[in-house]
């Protein structure tokens, strides 16, 4: 069974906002909600890397658990998703969330009223018929049942953002990293391998 | 709530927006129906969409065979466009429904983009909403904006024209043209602006890469990009100066950082440290303007260490000993000095080019929009020359246009200089395109004011504004002053010296802006004017077809998307409209068959536009791109390889992709279009070639044709050799191999004026010789007026002690018709950095595309940057008593003001202080909100950096210096 | 009366919660119509497009991966 991830290349990304653009695109997003951004440190200097965020459609994920009113769920391919007629938008999966994932429309928007939570769907749709204007309404289109993947990763202007079945986007991402040649100096390397290795060189 | 599905349109908003839609019409329907479009991934959807390399056999996929207006109820076509931003050309799958643009998505099979897109190109859509356009013609009236009625529209404005016209001469009248037109629009626009009878018209080019095409041009042939984006996967090492890539041509990164991940070196020169200079292997921080000495600081390591490709230069360059001795001045101290670039970083940088080849450099408006343009851009061929980089795969110079069609606009549209083809403005050049055109040359010669000013450049869109405020006595025009000016796709903020624009806009007599988001334009003329401004709602490039040039070369075509949206209509019908009115409708289209419209309009037919120009186009190579052979490659994208561009097999094969500029001879001749410019490795019906021989065949008793043995691959005569004409073909002994009908066509005539092409076709077909000539490239331009470029201080320069060593040129009194200042204003304004101190430098965000009214109107963009902004540095900021987040003032010499948010960062040095260009809608702290048409000002208004920019342009192209300008900041 | 061994019970209570944490019921369960209270979803490949084709579903999302490598298509 497939597992759905994003996964990230700060190799590659350029912050360009393309996958911004296309979730609001393709969903008619509302202005004000985003269920994917960018996030840049080292804005400005080198060392400069951005990173595009969304849902990260997490294992074992922290909005899952704390939901009050139990309406989050996991699909059987790893999708997180949620019933947004059982929301009652106290927002815990807010702050249990570690990306700042779920938004909070106010008032009469697209995606409901009441500010029900909103967050990426990875192109999943929700708890109602695929492909029904119900669907489409409430969670967006529904790409997977298409037989696509997630528009922002479709549309990624250098293909860092990737989407898919974890496995092979794994494999991607690793003919990538052995093309690349590269050991400590790659980014995030020292922090996860420590300084001793940097004093080494 | 919600607990069934049937009970689902309980929303409050639907409820009431069905009846209101009823009665507002189509704007409201459109919108109640994109919210409603998620269902439907009916059969049809699944058909084209899901299998994508399927598309083309599926019948509703097949964009050919879709009808040109949406398909049956509830029905999903897909129609195949491409995005009109920047130059890359990424392909785009629209899919219609019921005429309406409901969804966008990836073409993985483009070899250009591969599916991929920016901010930009993933949310044109959009243009399908269009909330926040032009929806009819307007009237300035008591300093409003009043609709007014097409007829209207086309009767008064025709009517102030043709009475300026009357009364001044044709060449009062100013025709900005647009680098956003299709090729189709911009070469019917040059006709058109002919037809008039006056050269004053221009584009986009003029302010983007006109120093680039001249100094290309003028070094080896052709102005434009050598190889492509994909090619740069073929390099070993590259070079960005003066280029953002990552902001202005995002999805290029995608092929650079292929390259990069498969072990090319990547190095960014620049005075920022941009998103480009985040991806990069090296970083060197240049003082803004200063890149000559950094070129020759370059090539003085590469000659002191003898790194130059020594054969390469004996068999192809011409005058590069003079360039060395000027080189050789330039000692690493002195290149310090002047660029802040110390020793050890521009040896490393070109070491790492001369030791990693194929090496390529890349460059954009940061070496083209200076005082020194021509001469930047010239350096950086010679820097290519030197290491023999030119004509190779993964080599080259890498010019990344801006606009989507700036290529095409600039091969075959609207140049004061030049008619379609850079055939210029000769008696001859307008025999040639006469007889294409079908018309009378006497005829046309009557409609100029004279045969003077018919063969005369006109005035630049970079100068318009003093072609109105210059004395008349001045202008080198017999009618003097401009009385009216078009705006016709082109945005005023992107001009500088705002502050003098809006006086300007206030003299005239009239002004028409024609466009599909004319606010910026007309915000301005509402400010200073009660009357006398028309805007004319435009259709954009979805709501039409035609062709657009991508920086590569590559032409694609855009199906027609969706009918024009409001009361829009497409350039092409707009100009025919208006010909109709000035009384030269017939001649306009004598070879282009007319289309209705819904309204009942005549449409001059796209395809057969192209076609006149495949007839006509001979110079640059634009007659093989048929409208059949482009449309097949559209559909036919997976046949084509990603790194070559070759299709392998398939209907296609062996075409380059887009069949790239030149593709030679008629469309039957079958060249396969050039992927590279002047590779000999190749025979030239592959897509072979060699330098230009366009400048002589010797210059002071010596030759400057290629030496032996340097050739294209299989050409008969393996030396330098001229170009083709009937007496060289006789010469030969080859005159017989052209038909009875070729030899008519062809007596007389040369490669570029025989309209049969067969000179074209045996030179290349039977013997494989380029038509242009084999010559070496000229590291000497004597034409110019720096034949060796020299470094030259800007005019307002931080550095007071460097005007003196390096001064500007002398003022020219007619240059472009207009007498342009150098010296003397830049001795005026020698100590003016005491006052003040700061570069000012303009730039490219991602989110936003020129002027920027288009993007600024579209919420997915706008929300993103929301403000404008300046970066200044931690010192700067510390200095003048601000802090991140502030207003702040930034003043220019010319005394204007711009209120903007501080970012305090340290992307730009201590010293310099940077602005986006892409704003407008706000004048010196005041919104302009109340000048705008209602309903169509943008999302997101700004202070226009362009307001503040000031006097100063380039020796050759009159490009005008944006990057180099100083300012003062202070807290608001 | 002292207890013999006055660590015996904390140590127990300590070894209880310890043991505790292998019989913690998962709070993130796998979707399952009634185990949450939300509304019922149906699969990725049920319905309109694929017609419950899993394997056509799964061949589908597999060409659209390789689509973003593009290795795939460039050497």
């Amino acid at each position: 069974m497939a597992r759905m991830k994003f996964l990230c290349d700060a190799e590659r990304c350029i912050e360009c906002n393309g996958c911004v653009t296309a979730c609001k695109n393709e969903h008619e997003v509302p202005w004000g909600v985003n269920r994917r951004r960018v996030v840049t440190i080292n804005d400005g200097v080198p060392g400069e890397r951005s990173m595009s965020v969304a849902c990260m459609h997490c294992s074992d994920a922290p909005c899952i658990a704390v939901c009050p009113t139990n309406v989050i769920y996991h699909t059987a391919e790893g999708v997180v998703l949620h019933d947004k007629d059982g929301c009652i938008g106290c927002g815990y999966c807010f702050y249990a969330c570690p990306f700042g994932a779920p938004q909070f429309p106010n008032g009469p928007a697209a995606f409901g009223a009441r500010g029900k939570m909103d967050k990426c769907t990875f192109c999943a749709g929700g708890p109602e018929e695929n492909h029904s204007e119900a669907e489409f309404e409430k969670y967006g289109r529904n790409r997977l049942a298409q037989g696509k993947l997630p528009l922002c990763a479709e549309m990624c202007s250098t293909k860092a953002l990737l989407a898919g079945d974890a496995a092979e986007l794994s494999d991607i991402f690793r003919e990538r990293a052995l093309r690349r040649g590269k050991g400590f100096e790659a980014w995030g390397w020292m922090t996860a391998y420590g300084k001793d290795k940097e004093e080494a060189k | 709530m919600l607990i069934k599905k049937n009970a689902a349109p309980g929303n409050a908003f639907r409820q009431l927006a069905s009846p209101v839609a009823r009665h507002l019409g189509e704007t409201m329907d459109r919108r109640a129906f994109l919210r409603r479009s998620g269902l439907g991934a009916g059969a049809g959807v699944l058909a084209t969409q899901l299998p994508y390399n399927l598309i083309g056999s599926a019948d509703a996929a097949s964009p050919a065979a879709a009808p040109a207006t949406g398909g049956g109820e509830g029905e999903e076509v897909v129609r195949r466009t491409v995005c009109t931003h920047c130059s890359v050309g990424c392909a785009i799958d629209a899919v219609v429904r019921n005429g309406v643009w409901v969804r966008q998505e990836p073409v993985f099979d483009s070899p250009l983009n591969l599916g991929a897109h920016c901010a930009k190109g993933a949310s044109v859509r959009e243009h399908g909403h269009g909330e926040h356009r032009l929806k009819y013609p307007m009237k300035l009236v008591d300093g409003k904006y009043q609709k007014i009625s097409w007829e209207q529209a086309i009767n008064e404005v025709g009517d102030r024209l043709l009475k300026i016209r009357e009364e001044s001469g044709p060449d009062a009248v100013y025709w900005i043209g647009s680098s956003k037109h299709s090729n189709e629009q911009a070469y019917l626009m040059r006709k058109f602006v002919s037809f008039f009878g006056t050269n004053n018209m221009d584009h986009q080019a003029r302010i983007c890469h006109s120093t680039t095409v001249a100094g290309v041009a003028n070094t080896w042939g052709y102005g434009a990009m050598t190889n492509s984006y994909n090619d740069m996967q073929n390099a070993r090492a590259m070079l960005f100066i003066g280029s953002n890539a990552a902001e202005a041509h995002p999805v290029s990164l995608l092929h650079i950082l292929h390259a990069k991940e498969t072990g090319a070196k990547m190095i960014v020169v620049d005075p920022r440290f941009t998103r480009t200079a985040a991806k990069a292997d090296y970083y060197a921080r240049i003082r803004s303007g200063t890149d000559i000495p950094f070129i020759w600081g370059m090539l003085y390591h590469i000659f002191e260490n003898g790194w130059e490709d020594r054969e390469y230069i004996r068999q192809r360059v011409y005058g590069l000993d003079k360039v060395r001795e000027e080189v050789m001045k330039w000692t690493p101290d002195k290149v310090q000095e002047v660029t802040g670039i110390a020793e050890e970083q521009v040896y490393t940088i070109a070491e790492t080019l001369a030791k990693n080849k194929p090496s390529t450099v890349v460059w954009c408006m940061g070496q083209t929009q200076h005082t020194v343009g021509n001469g930047n851009v010239r350096a950086m061929c010679i820097l290519q020359l030197v290491l023999g980089n030119v004509g190779v795969s993964g080599g080259g110079t890498n010019i990344f246009r801006g606009h989507d069609n700036v290529q095409g606009a600039t091969d075959v549209g609207p140049n004061p200089d030049s008619l379609p083809g850079y055939y210029g403005l000769a008696a001859g050049s307008w025999q040639h395109w006469c007889r294409v055109w079908g018309v009378d040359y006497e005829w046309v010669k009557g409609r100029y004011a004279s045969e003077e000013l018919m063969t005369k450049s006109g005035i630049t869109v970079s100068r318009w504004i003093d072609g109105v405020l210059e004395n008349p006595a001045d202008i080198d025009q017999p009618g003097g002053n401009l009385r009216a000016v078009v705006y016709w796709g082109h945005a005023p903020n992107s001009q500088t010296r705002g502050a003098e624009m809006v006086e300007a806009m206030k003299k005239l007599d009239t002004l028409v802006v024609i466009d599909p988001y004319p606010s910026a334009t007309a915000s301005m003329a509402a400010m200073v004017r009660k009357d006398g401004v028309y805007l004319l709602p435009a259709a954009t490039q979805f709501e039409t077809s035609g062709t657009a040039t991508a920086s590569n070369r590559s032409l694609q075509w855009r199906e027609k998307v969706i009918e024009p949206l409001f009361e829009s209509k497409p350039d092409q019908t707009i100009m025919y409209a208006f010909a109709k009115k000035f009384g030269f409708a017939d001649e306009l289209v004598k070879n282009i068959k007319l289309v209705k419209d819904k309204q009942g309009w005549d449409e001059p037919e796209p395809e057969d536009i192209l076609r006149e120009i495949n007839r006509g186009t001979w110079t640059i190579g634009y007659t093989g791109q048929s409208p059949e052979r482009l449309k097949l490659h559209m559909q036919n994208m997976h046949t084509f390889d990603v790194k070559t561009l070759r299709a392998n097999g398939g209907p296609c094969d062996g075409d380059y992709f887009g069949l790239p500029w030149p593709c030679y001879g008629n469309p039957e001749l079958k060249h396969p279009g050039t992927p590279n410019l002047y590779d000999t490795s190749k025979h030239v019906m592959e897509g072979g070639g060699n330098f230009r021989a366009n400048f002589g065949v010797e210059k002071d008793g010596v030759s400057l044709l290629a030496e032996d043995g340097s050739a294209s691959k299989g050409a008969e005569l393996q030396m330098g050799y001229p170009e083709f004409d009937d007496v060289l073909l006789k010469k030969l002994g080859w005159w017989d191999e052209l038909s009875d009908a070729e030899k008519a066509a062809a007596e007389g005539r040369n490669w570029k004026t025989d309209l049969s092409g067969g000179i074209m076709r045996v030179a290349m077909q039977n013997h494989g010789m380029h038509p242009f000539g084999n010559a070496k490239a000229r590291a000497l331009v004597w034409n110019f007026p720096d034949p060796v470029p020299l470094h030259r201080e800007p005019i307002y320069s931080p550095r007071p002690d460097l005007v003196d060593k390096y001064p500007t040129h002398e003022d020219k009194m007619k240059f472009w018709r207009l007498p342009t200042l150098y010296k003397t204003l830049q001795d005026k304004v020698r100590d003016i950095s005491k006052e003040y101190p700061l570069i000012m430098t303009s730039g490219r965000l991602v989110e936003y595309e020129g002027g920027g009214e288009e993007t600024r109107s579209n919420p997915w963009l706008a929300e993103l940057q929301q403000e404008m902004f300046a970066e200044v540095n931690p010192k700067d900021a510390n200095d003048a008593g601000f802090r991140n987040g502030d207003y702040i003032w930034v003043e220019s010499p010319t005394k204007a003001k711009l209120k903007v948010r501080a970012q305090v960062t340290q992307r730009v040095a201590p010293g310099t202080v940077f602005l986006p260009f892409h704003f407008s809608g706000w004048w010196q702290g005041r919104d302009m909100l109340e000048y705008y048409p209602e309903g169509a000002a943008p999302i997101v208004r700004g202070e226009a950096v362009n307001t503040a920019t000031t006097y100063g342009y380039d020796s050759v192209t009159m490009m005008q210096e944006t990057k180099t300008t100083l300012c003062r900041v202070a807290k608001a | 009366m002292k207890p013999r061994f006055p660590l015996r019970l904390p140590a127990a209570v300590a070894a209880l919660l310890l043991l505790a944490g292998c019989s913690e019921e998962p709070q993130v369960v796998q979707y399952e119509q009634g185990k949450y209270q939300g509304k019922a979803d149906s699969r990725p490949w049920e319905g309109g497009t694929f017609n419950g084709d899993k394997a056509a579903w799964e061949r589908a999302l597999h060409e659209r991966v390789r689509s973003q490598n593009e290795y795939q298509r460039v050497e």
